[in-house]
């Protein structure tokens, strides 16, 4: 479904994504792992449309992806959540996702909404201002269901997890597993915890220095000496 | 033909170094405070008033009128910074629309004092053309142009060498970590606002010595100044002698070549090509990261 | 609830549309006034909603005016247009003339307001240039008057008001549309998180350019309107500052977020300056406008009259 093709993102000097070859079929869900400024997230923008590769392909679903412009992407079916969340100001968190699905899909299926709010524990702050007054694990919680409620094929989970405390991080991490269940769409997801990824993913990615040096299982890749000297810097495996 | 073509550039140079006085101070107040002093015109049509009531009323050399013009117009630019610093959000659009209200009623109390007649300086040796070979201009806009010369390269080396020059570079590309050495924003910011009341007396009493004036130039001149700094990019002052003279030789070509009513035409579609074109300006640098 | 909305609504429009004739047709000044401010009110209404919805302020709404004044008057001078769906073509042509402006949206605040400011002066000075099309400096004249519908002359005084105000409430109506959509919300959130609401979906810059056109023929329209009502047309009139000032002083104090804001502001700005400034100060009377300007966006930037109401609000729930 998602396909790259030797992707190559640089910024002036600095080479930040370096020939990326990748597949992701249509209900996988792989991760994305990598130590800091791997350039995960640069691929992410890569792909949901904020940033233009300096080469490289991607099509989704036999379509050319760098010819669609940032705002069809979502219509496409690539959705997007983003690590420091980003919520669309003054409007509720029901009118975030009212304005996700309008635009991300064409209609509104208020049944969907209510669905979503539901399923990421949201409905009680349904009414509440979205960049006011929530609390951080709350606005994580909408930036996946911002996502989903543009009816994604794919979805892009940019370190959903990150700064939440332990047992947040437990029910979010039941959330993820469920949402594959629940909406049979393909996830690529970015993290930094290896219980997790090991957890959730039935594939994994490992990118350094922009390069994507192993992508297998979680066991094979957790365990190849290459990736354990990525992020440890060892020598020895 | 190619006579006229260089009488053109020569006017437009001499013209230039006013409108690089100008365009200085209102860079300046926004290279401190980010925003735009749309009154700024009428700060340097304010100095020309005076200059022009010291001669008719005192019969003086307009050049003597500068200390009482200064006293004033930087008095007035110091409540303009007043205003603004009250501010308390939005302070990029909202300067924009208080500073027009300024301009307003600064346009109009020079209305309502001077009347709307036109005036120039009746002061002979001003009026006394000084010629170059072939090329004709008057005594006041060679020597105006020789002292904004002076100005601009004061202003230069104050900023590039004394504490408060670097001083205002400093809150102007990170106020947060000017703070933290110790700088007092706001008295940077004040001093901007004051020295770029000092310029625009300076081009005020330029423009009444060589030009005419008249109430509704204000506007104008503040518009000018902006298509300069514009032109100019940020942080680069050779960048705004160079862009004045490029606006004045302009006007003076397109004077010549169609018809005076067009220079304002060109003006702002010189504005509107940089914009949109060259956002860097002609000369500036890339915006530095802090 | 949404019963009594009706009822205020019902009772406003015969205030306005048979009261207000009534009691005012006789005097002839006091009418001019009223359409004057009304037409200054839908300016208001044009800026406030490319501010609001569309996140721009803008200093160039003369140009729009202009632009409409001009198409009208030459499809019904020189094509012999009826008068009224050339006021319509006026409108059309100022959202034209706008999208010279579209390469401004990608810039930031200060820089579009500027830049559409400099767009103004370049129409106005081609007005004056194009002397063959639009009879330059001197203008046109014998522009047609507004005609006569259904036997009621609307070049009359009472009759332009009419006029006036039917096309000022027809903007509240689409302002208020606009306002309650899903394009609403999308323009809401667009302006402190464009990039939230493209990555699902929405294309910001097409909805920014749409806001620009919807503003340019409300105020297009206006000046079509008023070129007919007062007969007279040169650029300096046309494009003149004061179409942009007025309107900008009037929406801020009328509360520029509401939609009825700016409306009310530029019936009370334009009355108390017509009526009492310019008596006080014949010749530079604006500057009091500038003062109040001034002391507005240091004081409530937001509209003077909203924060009127909050106090008053305030102090009658106390007493409650």
């Amino acid at each position: 479904m998602l396909r790259l093709e030797d992707v190559t993102i640089k910024f002036g000097g600095l080479t930040a994504v370096n020939g990326v070859n990748m597949n992701i079929a249509s209900d996988e869900v792989v991760g994305l792992v990598g130590p800091n400024g791997a350039g995960k997230t640069t691929l992410f923008n890569s792909i949901s449309g904020l940033v233009r590769p300096t080469s490289g392909k991607i099509i989704f679903d036999s379509v050319d992806v760098l010819k669609t412009p940032l705002h069809r992407r979502a219509r496409l079916g690539i959705g997007r959540s983003f690590q420091i969340p980003q919520p669309m100001h003054e409007l509720t968190v029901r009118e975030n996702l009212l304005v996700a699905q309008r635009f991300g899909t064409g209609k509104i299926d208020l049944e969907k909404i209510d669905e979503i709010l539901d399923f990421l524990e949201l409905a009680n702050k349904a009414g509440r201002n979205a960049a006011t007054e929530l609390a951080l694990t709350e606005l994580k919680a909408l930036e996946v269901a911002k996502a989903l409620a543009t009816a994604p094929k794919l979805l892009l989970l940019d370190e959903v997890l990150a700064g939440i405390e332990t047992t947040g991080k437990r029910r979010f991490m039941k959330m993820l597993m469920n949402l594959h269940k629940q909406y049979r769409i393909g996830i690529l997801i970015i993290e930094h915890d290896i219980d997790t990824i090991s957890q959730l993913c039935s594939r994994v990615c490992v990118l350094n220095f922009g390069q994507l040096i192993a992508d297998g299982t979680p066991d094979q890749v957790f365990s190849d000496p290459q990736v354990i000297k990525s992020y440890t810097g060892d020598q020895h495996a | 033909m190619s006579e006229l073509i260089l009488q053109s550039l020569y006017s437009g140079l001499l013209a230039g170094g006013s409108y690089a006085l100008i365009a200085l101070g209102l860079a300046l107040v926004f290279g401190t405070m980010k925003i735009i002093n749309l009154a700024h015109g009428e700060l340097v049509l304010l100095a020309a008033y005076i200059a022009y009531m010291a001669e008719s009323m005192l019969k003086i050399n307009p050049l003597l009128a500068i200390p009482l013009a200064l006293i004033v117009v930087c008095l007035a630019s110091v409540i303009v910074y007043f205003l603004v610093s009250k501010i308390v959000k939005d302070r990029e659009l909202n300067s924009l629309l208080l500073t027009y209200g300024v301009g307003i009623v600064l346009t109009n109390a020079i209305l309502l004092i001077w009347k709307s007649d036109i005036h120039s300086t009746s002061n002979e040796w001003f009026q006394q053309s000084l010629v170059l070979g072939s090329l004709y201009s008057m005594n006041s806009e060679v020597t105006f142009f020789v002292v904004s010369l002076v100005l601009i390269v004061l202003v230069w080396l104050w900023l590039s060498k004394s504490w408060y020059g670097r001083a205002v570079r400093a809150v102007a590309s990170n106020r947060d970590a000017a703070k933290l050495m110790g700088i007092n924003p706001r008295w940077t910011e004040l001093i901007s606002f004051v020295l770029s009341g000092v310029l625009a007396t300076f081009a005020g009493v330029a423009l009444y010595s060589y030009g005419v004036i008249q109430p509704e130039l204000g506007s104008a001149l503040t518009v000018k100044a902006f298509i300069i700094t514009v032109l100019a990019g940020a942080g680069s002052i050779p960048g705004v002698l160079l862009g004045a003279v490029l606006l004045g030789v302009v006007e003076a070509l397109t004077t010549t070549m169609f018809s005076s009513a067009l220079q304002e035409l060109t003006g702002m579609l010189l504005f509107l090509l940089v914009l949109f074109v060259l956002p860097n300006g002609l000369f500036g640098a890339n915006r530095r990261r802090g | 609830m949404k019963q009594y909305r009706w009822m205020y609504l019902a009772v406003a429009a015969v205030v306005l549309y048979v009261l207000v004739p009534l009691l005012l047709g006789g005097n002839l000044y006091l009418m001019s006034l009223v359409v004057a401010s009304l037409t200054i009110g839908g300016i208001a209404l044009a800026w406030a909603l490319l501010g609001n919805l569309g996140g721009m302020v803008s200093f160039g709404q003369a140009a729009f005016f202009g632009v409409g004044s001009y198409v009208s008057a030459l499809l019904t001078l020189k094509f012999g247009l009826p008068v009224l769906p050339a006021m319509l073509l006026g409108g059309v042509g100022a959202s034209l003339a706008s999208l010279a402006m579209l390469p401004a949206l990608r810039l930031k605040g200060p820089y579009f307001a500027l830049a559409i400011l400099a767009y103004a002066q370049i129409f106005r000075i081609l007005a004056m240039e194009f002397r063959g099309v639009t009879g330059g400096a001197g203008g046109l004249s014998g522009i047609p008057q507004l005609p006569t519908v259904f036997g009621f002359d609307l070049s009359a005084k009472v009759g332009g008001y009419l006029v006036i105000l039917s096309i000022v409430v027809v903007f509240l109506w689409i302002y208020y549309l606009i306002r309650k959509s899903y394009y609403g919300l999308a323009l809401k959130a667009m302006h402190e998180s464009e990039d939230a609401t493209r990555v699902v979906g929405v294309n910001s810059t097409l909805l920014k350019a749409m806001m620009l056109l919807v503003s340019a023929f409300m105020t297009g329209m206006v000046g079509a309107f008023n070129t007919h009502y007062i007969n007279f047309l040169e650029p300096d009139y046309a494009f003149g500052s004061s179409w942009t000032v007025i309107p900008i002083i009037a929406a801020i104090f009328g509360g520029y977020r509401t939609i009825f804001g700016p409306l009310a502001g530029a019936v009370a700005i334009y009355m108390i300056d017509q009526l009492i400034f310019k008596n006080l100060i014949p010749n530079g009377h604006q500057i009091i406008l500038g003062v109040l300007l001034v002391l507005m966006i240091i004081f409530c930037p937001s509209g003077l009259v909203p924060v009127l109401v909050e106090k008053f609000k305030g102090k009658t729930h106390a007493e409650a």
